[in-house]
């Protein structure tokens, strides 16, 4: 085998715990890329001091300034901040509200199943797993159903194309933005978890305000 | 018969000077200048083009009217526009026609996603319709059969799978009903369409009329992998893309490659995959306790294993069956024959071909191509039903006789679904497929065949009448050689006439001047789906890998090892892929057996009457997407599988679990990768020298074409003897059917198909009790 150029010298090559001492420095050079870094010159005493005085009880001037203001912090999670209407949260999936089957009290699951949510993901965190409806067990009003819908919301990052990907207005984004867990696990939101009504515990900021 | 030829020209697309072969069609002369053409009716694989749809409307230069691109043959300076206004109106109003009675339920639509028409509507529709009318309506969807769904709205009318169902399998089952736009796709009377090959127009719909009842639903093609496979289901073992969600197959859709399967599948090979991922799959090794197969860990299955095998040590024997692979039966062989001293072993259903006679068999002159099927000038088929035995070549013959007038003669001992396109049928007495050969060999060598086609069961004239259609006609000698293929079933080396029948077989390939002429041969259709290739490894009673001598004495082929175990003369026995009461002829002999033998070791995937009876020790067997090995194909080319899903439960390769067994019993091997089985394998074939999985790749190479092929030591066979040949009804009683086996009986939607219903409940029942949960967990 032909030993490449930039290769340690003599016989060493390959073995461990070459020392330093026998390697070629000049073999690693990096040659033209580096570049010097440039640095401004250190201050001189002047200064020095008309910073380490000046500078420092300028920036204290500034922080008494505010003294007499009132506290801007948001005093969560006693308070929320209200969200604008369109404020895109937690996703919701619908049903429709008149066609309550077989006894039951909800509607017909809008989703179909398509998946186009999950094409449109840019985070691919949505996965559909579809099923056939059949007259017995009829799900949603087409032919396919999702039998799994989840969302990994640890992984969403709320761009709302879903949502606009979705033909049948399944998937809406909510305004609820509580959605901070103890385990990583529990982000994974199901077709149940997000069908269900849910909590109203973010304020909607009115018109105006 | 000469392939077809053709001249380069050169013409003009869209201002772009594009040379092409002459002839070809406009579609597809396009694509060679980088213009894309929509097509929706147009598939070359289906023949002439209909013109049934209009969407490739281009503009001609000195043609007055727009031309379908899809039905105008390209000529030299022809000058052709796509793009030009009148093309662009023209294809718009296409699209809007189609759409008008379109559903446009895309969203529930299981094609939606990889829809030629969402797509060509995109690309090259108006954008808006005009037509605010009620749409045409049907019930919906209904079902065509069990393993297909008809959405009859979505249907476009592009006739592909009419034309399928007439002119390709030529079931003649699906028509097109009533007129105009009220025409529908439907079968006579309503009848389910089943037939073997009806799983193509599945594939074969631009739009989502037809659909897969088994794939409907699971899967967006956003959702999905394709892995590229070989189906080894059957000895054709056509080349399949597997659509892989989750590590699941979900589908099985065709790769085409002409000279293996010319774009087709069968349904057995489309619709089994199914079979991979039910619960009466076997998971986990399983070992016999107290008179009950119980699910162990690998290490306990593996202690018993080799702890049998060493017990029976030369009186062990092996029978490969079903999907085995090359490299498994190279270990098994090994394993066998180094590690314990046993020559018992054997990969064919029944009867031993002399080493001599196989190699002759073998040689790679006498080997005919798939495609030369299509091309020959007469093709015998000889007691072999393609349909059964390798499905996908009875599709190819058919496209022989249709398109190139090959002229198909058939001999089988019974009925056979080749009849009509066949000019000549000859009958013989079942079994008697040697004596059938000699005879025809005596006819065309010009003797006295009366006698011998007497022994055969066969009519004499009818005999004669073959041999001249063999022969070929002076007209036709004018065009060149006259070229035959021979295609024939492994039944015609089977039992005690094995040796006749190859014998026969050489002396007809001799009295036709098969190795000389090109474009003609023979090529076998062996019993199990690797048969050729196991033969090859040396997984034969008489013959090491590449037909190559033994050092010890030769072993007892299939049925001796049955009888020696019976006798008690044998002990243990490895079954690899194989129920011997299921793939092996003789089920009585073969019960007797296992249940006279002291352990029995078999890798299995479902618990089949033989294993669930008899097996001491059950490795889960893999299935063939989960495999990592080469097959060899019935024309000597060498295909690779490679791991396309997860295994499911506790299954490792196979080869692994014999290279283990092996060792165990005092091998050195070191395998580490199947790559490196592989490389073990091509170093061990003489004829395999050299080969390399980058050599292989996707598409395989045939062997003969290589240059190691030279190392298949040609031994001179011995002068073809008399016909005494006998014919051996049992075997033939014990014919079976690819449609038999648990590939198709443990497939919910392919079940139906399954000539045995009565075994299907014991078998259901056997597995549910047995893997059910519980149980799993309770050892
Ligand atoms: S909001 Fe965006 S990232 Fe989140 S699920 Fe929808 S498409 Fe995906
Ligand atoms: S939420 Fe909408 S886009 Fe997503 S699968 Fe359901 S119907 Fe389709
Ligand atoms: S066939 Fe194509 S265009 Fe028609 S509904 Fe299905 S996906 Fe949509
Ligand atoms: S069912 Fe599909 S393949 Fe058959 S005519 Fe209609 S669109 Fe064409
Ligand atoms: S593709 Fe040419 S008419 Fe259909």
């Amino acid at each position: 085998m032909a030993s490449p150029p930039n290769s340690e010298d003599g016989g060493a090559a390959g073995a461990p715990g070459t020392s330093a001492a026998t390697l070629n420095v000049a073999a690693w050079s990096p040659g033209d890329d580096v570049i010097e870094v440039q640095r401004t010159p250190a201050p001189g005493p002047t200064r020095s001091t008309w910073r380490t005085f000046v500078e420092t009880l300028r920036g204290l001037g500034t922080t008494f300034g505010r003294f007499h203001e009132t506290p801007v912090t948001v005093q969560y999670p006693e308070e929320k901040t209200p969200v604008y209407p369109r404020f895109r949260g937690r996703h919701k999936l619908h049903r429709f509200e008149d066609t309550p089957q077989n006894g039951a009290q909800a509607g017909l699951e809008k989703c179909v199943g398509c998946s186009l949510c999950a094409a449109a993901c840019p985070a691919d965190c949505i996965r559909v797993v579809a099923a056939e409806n059949t007259p017995e067990h009829r799900v949603s009003a087409g032919e396919r159903y999702a039998e799994i819908y989840e969302i990994n919301l640890s992984r969403c990052i709320f761009c709302g194309y879903c949502e606009v990907a979705c033909p049948f207005d399944a998937i809406t984004m909510g305004h609820d933005y509580e959605l901070s867990d103890y385990d990583r696990t529990d982000l994974i939101f199901t077709k149940e978890m997000l069908l269900a009504e849910p909590l109203e515990r973010t304020p909607l900021r009115n018109e105006g305000e | 018969m000469p392939r077809p030829e053709s001249k380069t020209i050169t013409f003009t697309i869209d201002g772009r000077e594009v040379s092409a072969p002459e002839n070809t069609m406009l579609v597809d002369a396009a694509k060679l200048g980088d213009v894309e053409i929509p097509v929706f009716c147009y598939e070359p694989k289906l023949g002439q083009p209909v013109g049934a749809c209009r969407m490739c409307l281009v503009e001609i230069e000195g043609i007055p009217k727009l031309q379908t691109g899809c039905s105008t043959p390209v000529k030299d300076g022809m000058v052709v526009y796509t793009q030009s206004d009148r093309v662009t109106i023209a294809q718009q109003a296409v699209v809007e026609f189609l759409l008008i009675n379109h559903p446009l339920d895309c969203p529930v639509c299981d094609k939606g996603g990889e829809c030629p028409l969402q797509d060509i509507t995109f690309g090259w529709g108006g954008g808006i319709s005009r037509f605010v009318e009620p749409k045409r309506h049907f019930v919906k969807p209904l079902e065509l059969s069990p393993l297909i769904a008809i959405d009859r709205e979505r249907c476009i009318l592009c006739y592909r799978c009419v034309r399928f169902s007439q002119e390709i399998s030529e079931d003649y089952q699906l028509v097109l009903l009533d007129r105009g736009a009220h025409s529908y796709v439907a079968t006579f009377d309503g009848h389910p369409y089943v037939a073997p090959f009806s799983g193509n127009i599945v594939e074969l719909c631009p739009v989502g009329a037809l659909t897969s009842r088994a794939y409907r639903f699971r899967a967006r093609p956003w959702d999905i992998e394709s892995a590229g496979s070989v189906c080894t289901l059957c000895p054709a073992q056509c080349n399949v893309a597997v659509t892989v969600r989750d590590e699941r197959a979900l589908r099985v859709l065709a790769r085409e490659h002409p000279e293996v399967d010319d774009g087709w599948l069968c349904d057995k090979g489309r619709f089994a995959y199914q079979s991979f991922h039910v619960p009466e799959r076997i998971t986990q090794p399983l070992v016999r306790d107290g008179g009950f197969l119980r699910p162990v860990s690998w290490e306990r299955a593996l202690d018993e294993a080799s702890a049998g095998l060493r017990r029976a040590g030369a009186r062990a024997a092996g029978v490969a069956a079903g999907t085995t692979t090359s490299e498994e039966g190279l270990l098994l062989a090994r394993l066998l024959r180094e590690g314990l001293g046993s020559p018992h072993l054997d990969a064919r259903r029944s009867g031993t071909v002399s080493t001599g006679l196989a190699r002759a068999l073998a040689a790679p002159a006498l080997q005919a191509r798939v495609s030369d099927l299509e091309f020959a000038h007469a093709v015998l088929v000889l007691d072999t039903e393609p349909v059964d035995d390798a499905p996908i070549l009875d599709l190819r013959l058919r496209k022989g006789v249709r398109r190139h007038r090959t002229k198909l003669a058939v001999a089988s001992p019974g009925a056979t679904t080749l009849a009509e396109p066949a000019t000549l049928c000859v009958r013989f007495a079942p079994g008697a497929g040697a004596a059938f050969a000699v005879a025809l060999a005596a006819a065309l060598r010009g003797e006295d065949h009366a006698a011998l086609a007497r022994d055969a069961g066969a009519e004499a004239d009818q005999v004669a009448a073959l041999s001249d259609l063999l022969r070929g006609s002076e007209s036709d000698e004018a065009q060149g050689p006259h070229e035959v293929v021979i295609l024939w079933g492994e039944r015609l080396t089977a039992g005690d006439s094995a040796d006749h029948g190859a014998q026969a077989l050489l002396s007809l390939a001799d009295a036709l001047g098969l190795a000389d002429t090109d474009g003609a041969g023979l090529l076998e259709i062996p019993a199990h789906a690797n048969g050729r290739g196991l033969r090859e490894a040396g997984v034969l009673p008489n013959a090491g890998p590449g037909y190559g001598e033994l050092a010890g004495a030769a072993g007892r082929d299939a049925a001796g090892i049955a009888a020696g175990l019976a006798a008690g003369e044998l002990s243990a026995v490895y079954l690899l892929h194989c129920d011997p009461l299921r793939d092996l002829p003789d089920r009585q002999a073969w019960g007797e057996a296992l249940a006279s033998a002291s352990t029995v070791v078999a890798h299995a995937s479902h618990l089949t009457q033989g294993i669930r009876e008899h097996a001491d020790v059950v490795f889960p067997a893999e299935a063939y997407p989960e495999k990592e090995g080469t097959v060899v194909h019935p024309d000597g080319r060498v295909q690779r599988l490679r791991p396309a899903i997860a295994h499911p439960g506790e299954v490792r390769h196979e080869w692994r679990v014999l290279a283990e067994l092996a060792e165990r019993a005092g091998l050195e091997l070191t395998l580490h990768s199947g790559a490196a089985a592989a490389e073990l394998l091509y170093a061990s074939v003489p004829f395999y020298a050299g080969l390399t999985l980058d050599e292989i790749g996707g598409r395989g190479v045939r062997w003969q074409e290589r240059a190691a092929a030279t190392e298949l030591g040609a031994a001179a066979p011995p002068a073809p003897g008399p016909g005494a040949a006998s014919a051996s009804a049992g075997e033939a009683a014990a014919y079976r059917s690819l449609w038999d086996a648990p590939e198709v009986e443990f497939s919910p939607t392919l079940e139906f198909l399954f000539p045995h219903p009565e075994l299907l409940a014991d078998d259901r029942a056997a597995s549910a009790e047995l893997l059910a949960p519980e149980l799993e967990t309770a050892s």
